[in-house]
């Protein structure tokens, strides 16, 4: 069941995703989706408008005729405007399930604008669209809720038609393969879990950049903002990720509590410190990849005055043993010079310099990167002997391209997460109370620069960020990667 | 109708659209390259150790440089971003960017080591060639920027890619006016403190010129002489009719002996003939020194290069000569001492090749600031 199954997400991401999934036998046998939205379309025009989608959107080109009609086959569309449309779902998947004989099993997917979640998840209540035998779960688009209260709001609602352990709350980069290749780096390879620590790591920098403006999505983001829209979830889920201690298990219980003790001790940024340890910025006028573009203000839907911040940067501080004096410098904003995810520990200079500072010039202190995007793959950069004569040390970058080693593309992130809900596994899903801390780091900044009198500083497009963002780590002797 | 030069995709490769389609590009060759390896049991590596940006206003400036990386690609493995600005921004043209890009591998290669970029920038793209190019640099590896040409004093995209170098290469001999140019390289000297480091791969053409008359000194017999320098006479080569003019590589030989030997400015300072020049300065005892520059055509040099050398010392009633000369096979260089005008000693040694592959290759091996080079220009400067 998608909620929204006319709406861009499903187009983009949803149905490609199960197309591929389709394409590699990996769903189940008896298997349907319905696609619901306030707008009716019949069932031929819904098959024949995704069909554009995937052809366009699937990572795999070109679309699978076979694979795509026996998909199509099972493609539905049922319009929800009100209760009938909602009785009329009903008596489709009871239909379906009779069919299929598919138990009454069903994954409802949250895809509609968050206003209309809690009306959905009450009408699924109302409507008895559980089922009365099979499983039920919930997935859930981001963001969820704009602060503490909403999102505990939200999950009030939920929780009077599913249980804690039937929500999935997605956050589509941990469905990224490399996202979860940090905890197998980290937990799989006995090398890096003893120089992960304070000792060892100077500091980590997080940074999600974008190289996009806004595009079509203002009315969305005017609200939100690159606090909420990337910071709370993404950026706080992948600190989670790089500083938690290792899981008993690799099961959803173990693996989420310990994210969340994580974020739990995530030193507050709050009142004064604001301004100390947290920086917005808003994109002016520039160029990106060589071509000029507008500023946020000037975009279409965009209030001419906002003071919506489309740069976020952040230093924080994870308090426990592990980390203790190691600042955790996290960035992120619309509009930089290069579309790049990536962690970097940075560790600390080797104690004694061996060789004399003429031979080592040239040399940085060992890096570790994880590259979530593009060109996902790990890469760590050492000393090495220049090859001439006499020693002349140079950083040397070794490459770990996650394509280019397994020559396979690796599944998009909707695929991984949308088969993971399926089977039930909720470890790569955000569990309530890694939302409500995540909420609870963002709220007090939020609060702050919405107090503040003055506007966020402007940053030219295509650079990267505000000073202010500069100032904040240059202060600490250490400086932003040139990711 | 704006005339174009057409881009020879054979040497550049297919042309792409946008940074992200060149990254999918590089990683589609680059799979195909270890695929082949692979098949025939090899292993396959994409190492790279450095960031080359190439500027050029010309397209066989920008395709000698290429060339000359290419072939560097097994010592220095890189990715180049050659970027080509159509000289002179047209009104009429569009200002828009273009690029291309390709592996070009030494057959049976199994290393990807060379990964070329074109960024061709038309019509006036001064602001915005920088956003295109630095989002295709490697992370986390140095960044050379090789300025082909004379450096502007500032402004994009120059001051742009700068901002991101950890090396700017330049090339003094290229200079047109070097009386404008050389104060305006000190001047990014000046400023480049930590920053980056900065190479004058003339200065480097330099070098077994330096080495040869370091090496006169290093003889207890003749290090007094030194001190006691009344004349310096550098020649330099020029073309038959003499017109193109190139004294930047004499220039900072004479700025190197002033910066090692405390040597100061005098007024005056008399044009020679045929575009020499010939001047005084004054020693650190305040004696003075005649320094001549002098261009001379001979065959087989490239102009500007520094065909012969005459330090000229008195002491003690003595009469000291120190030359280092050029062979005519322009492969060995031969050193001679003359005391009263009588040879006392001579040796010829091989002179390293000229070429800028080899100049190149010696530059990129280095991160740090070259402080002699540095303090031999600001000398120079000091001295015109
Ligand atoms: N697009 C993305 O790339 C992206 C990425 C991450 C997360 N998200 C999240 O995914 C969700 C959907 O985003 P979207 O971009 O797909 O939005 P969208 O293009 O506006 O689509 C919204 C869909 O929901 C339907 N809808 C709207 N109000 C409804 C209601 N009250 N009841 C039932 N259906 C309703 C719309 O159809 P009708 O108007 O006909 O009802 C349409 O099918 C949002 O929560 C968004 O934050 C989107």
């Amino acid at each position: 069941m998608i909620f929204g199954g006319s709406g861009d997400l499903a187009m983009r991401k949803l149905m490609p995703a199960l197309y591929n999934l389709a394409l590699q036998r990996l769903l189940p046998a008896a298997f349907c989706v319905v696609g619901t939205a306030r707008r009716p379309l019949s069932d031929a025009a819904y098959r024949e408008e995704l069909r554009l989608a995937v052809s366009q959107h699937s990572r795999t080109k070109p679309l699978n005729e076979e694979v795509w009609r026996s998909f199509a086959e099972n493609l539905h569309f049922v319009a929800t405007s009100d209760d009938r449309g909602y009785g009329k779902l009903r008596e489709t998947l009871d239909r379906l399930d009779h069919e299929l004989g598919t138990h009454a099993n069903r994954l409802f997917y949250l895809a509609t604008p968050p206003p209309a979640y809690a009306s959905i998840v009450r009408a699924i209540g109302e409507h008895r669209l559980r089922g009365d035998t099979g499983w039920a779960r919930v997935v859930i688009e981001k963001p969820f809720g704009h602060d503490r209260e909403s999102a505990r709001e939200l999950t009030e609602i939920l929780h009077t038609v599913f249980r804690e352990d039937e929500v999935f709350r997605i956050d589509h980069y941990l469905g990224k393969e490399t996202v979860q290749n940090i905890l197998v780096m980290r937990f799989a390879n006995g090398i890096f879990e003893p120089i992960w620590n304070r000792q060892y790591v100077d500091h980590v920098q997080i940074t999600v950049a974008e190289t996009i403006g806004v595009e079509e999505r203002a009315g969305y983001y005017e609200q939100a903002g690159a606090m909420r829209d990337v910071v709370q979830n993404h950026l706080l889920q992948l600190l989670a990720l790089v500083a938690m201690e290792p899981p008993a298990a690799f099961d959803d219980k173990a693996v989420r509590d310990e994210k969340v003790k994580v974020l739990r001790v995530l030193r507050p940024i709050t009142g004064d410190d604001v301004r100390m340890n947290a920086v917005r910025g808003q994109y002016g006028r520039g160029f990106i990849e060589g071509v000029a573009v507008n500023a946020y203000r000037e975009e279409p839907g965009v209030a001419r005055d906002s003071r919506t911040e489309t740069y976020v940067a952040l230093k924080c501080w994870v308090d426990n043993w592990r980390w203790e004096g190691t600042p955790f410098y996290m960035r992120t904003g619309k509009r930089l010079p290069k579309r790049s995810t990536e962690i970097a520990i940075q560790f600390r200079a080797a104690p004694h310099q061996l060789f004399s500072r003429e031979a080592s010039e040239g040399l940085e202190p060992n890096a570790l990167v994880l590259r979530i995007q593009p060109n996902e793959g790990i890469s760590l950069k050492f000393g090495a002997k220049v090859p001439v004569q006499g020693i002349r040390i140079r950083s040397v970058n070794m490459d770990f391209d996650y394509g280019a080693s397994f020559m396979v593309e690796a599944p998009d992130a909707y695929e991984t997460l949308i088969l993971d809900a399926l089977r039930g596994d909720a470890t790569l899903f955000t569990r309530r109370d890694e939302v409500d801390q995540q909420w609870a780091f963002v709220d007090p900044i939020m609060e702050a620069w919405g107090a503040s009198p003055t506007d966020p500083p402007i940053y030219e497009a295509g650079t990267w960020g505000p000073i202010e963002a500069h100032v904040l780590i240059e202060r600490d002797g250490r400086e932003w990667r040139k990711a | 109708m704006a005339q174009s030069i057409a881009i020879d995709t054979t040497f550049w490769g297919a042309r792409v659209l946008g940074v992200a389609a060149v990254e999918r590009e590089l990683t589609r060759l680059r799979r195909a390259v270890i695929a082949h390896a692979l098949e025939q049991r090899l292993v396959a590596a994409r190492a790279s150790v450095l960031n080359l940006i190439v500027y050029a206003e010309r397209e066989v400036h920008a395709r000698r440089a290429a060339k000359s990386i290419s072939e560097l690609a097994l010592r220095h493995p890189s990715r180049a971003i050659v970027v080509l600005a159509d000289r002179g921004a047209r009104e009429d043209v569009e200002a828009r960017i273009e690029m291309h890009c390709h592996l070009p591998a030494a057959d049976n290669a199994t290393q990807v080591s060379y990964e070329q970029i074109l960024v061709r920038a038309r019509g006036d793209s001064r602001q915005r060639v920088a956003s295109a190019v630095i989002p295709l640099l490697v992370p986390d590896l140095p960044v050379f920027l090789w300025w082909t040409g004379a450096p502007p004093v500032g402004g994009p995209p120059f001051g742009d890619l700068l901002g991101v170098a950890d090396r700017l290469i330049v090339d003094s001999s290229d200079f047109a006016r070097p009386d404008l140019a050389l104060p305006s390289i000190a001047r990014i000297c000046s400023q480049a403190r930590g920053l980056f480091g900065l190479t004058d791969l003339n200065w480097t053409r330099l070098t077994p010129w330096r080495e040869m008359v370091t090496s006169f000194f290093d003889v207890p017999a003749w290090r007094p002489f030194l001190e006691t320098t009344t004349g310096v006479r550098v020649g330099f080569a020029v073309d038959m009719d003499g017109r193109d003019i190139h004294p930047s590589q004499a220039l900072l030989f004479i700025g190197w002996l002033a910066s090692r030997l405390g040597w100061r400015r005098v007024d005056e300072l008399a044009p020679s003939e045929a575009g020499g020049l010939l001047f005084a300065i004054a020693r650190a005892d305040g004696a003075r020194v005649m320094v001549r520059v002098r261009p001379r055509f001979e065959r087989g040099l490239e102009e500007g290069d520094v065909s012969g050398i005459r330090v000229q010392a008195e002491r003690d009633g003595q009469r000291a000569e120190f030359v280092v000369k050029r062979q005519p096979d322009e492969r060995h260089q031969t050193s001679t001492v003359l005391i009263d005008g009588r040879t006392r000693w001579e040796r010829t040694v091989p002179l390293p090749s000229p070429a800028i592959v080899e100049l190149i290759g010696e530059e990129l091996a280095i991160l740090g600031s070259d402080r002699t080079y540095e303090e031999a220009l600001a000398a120079l400067v000091r001295l015109s």
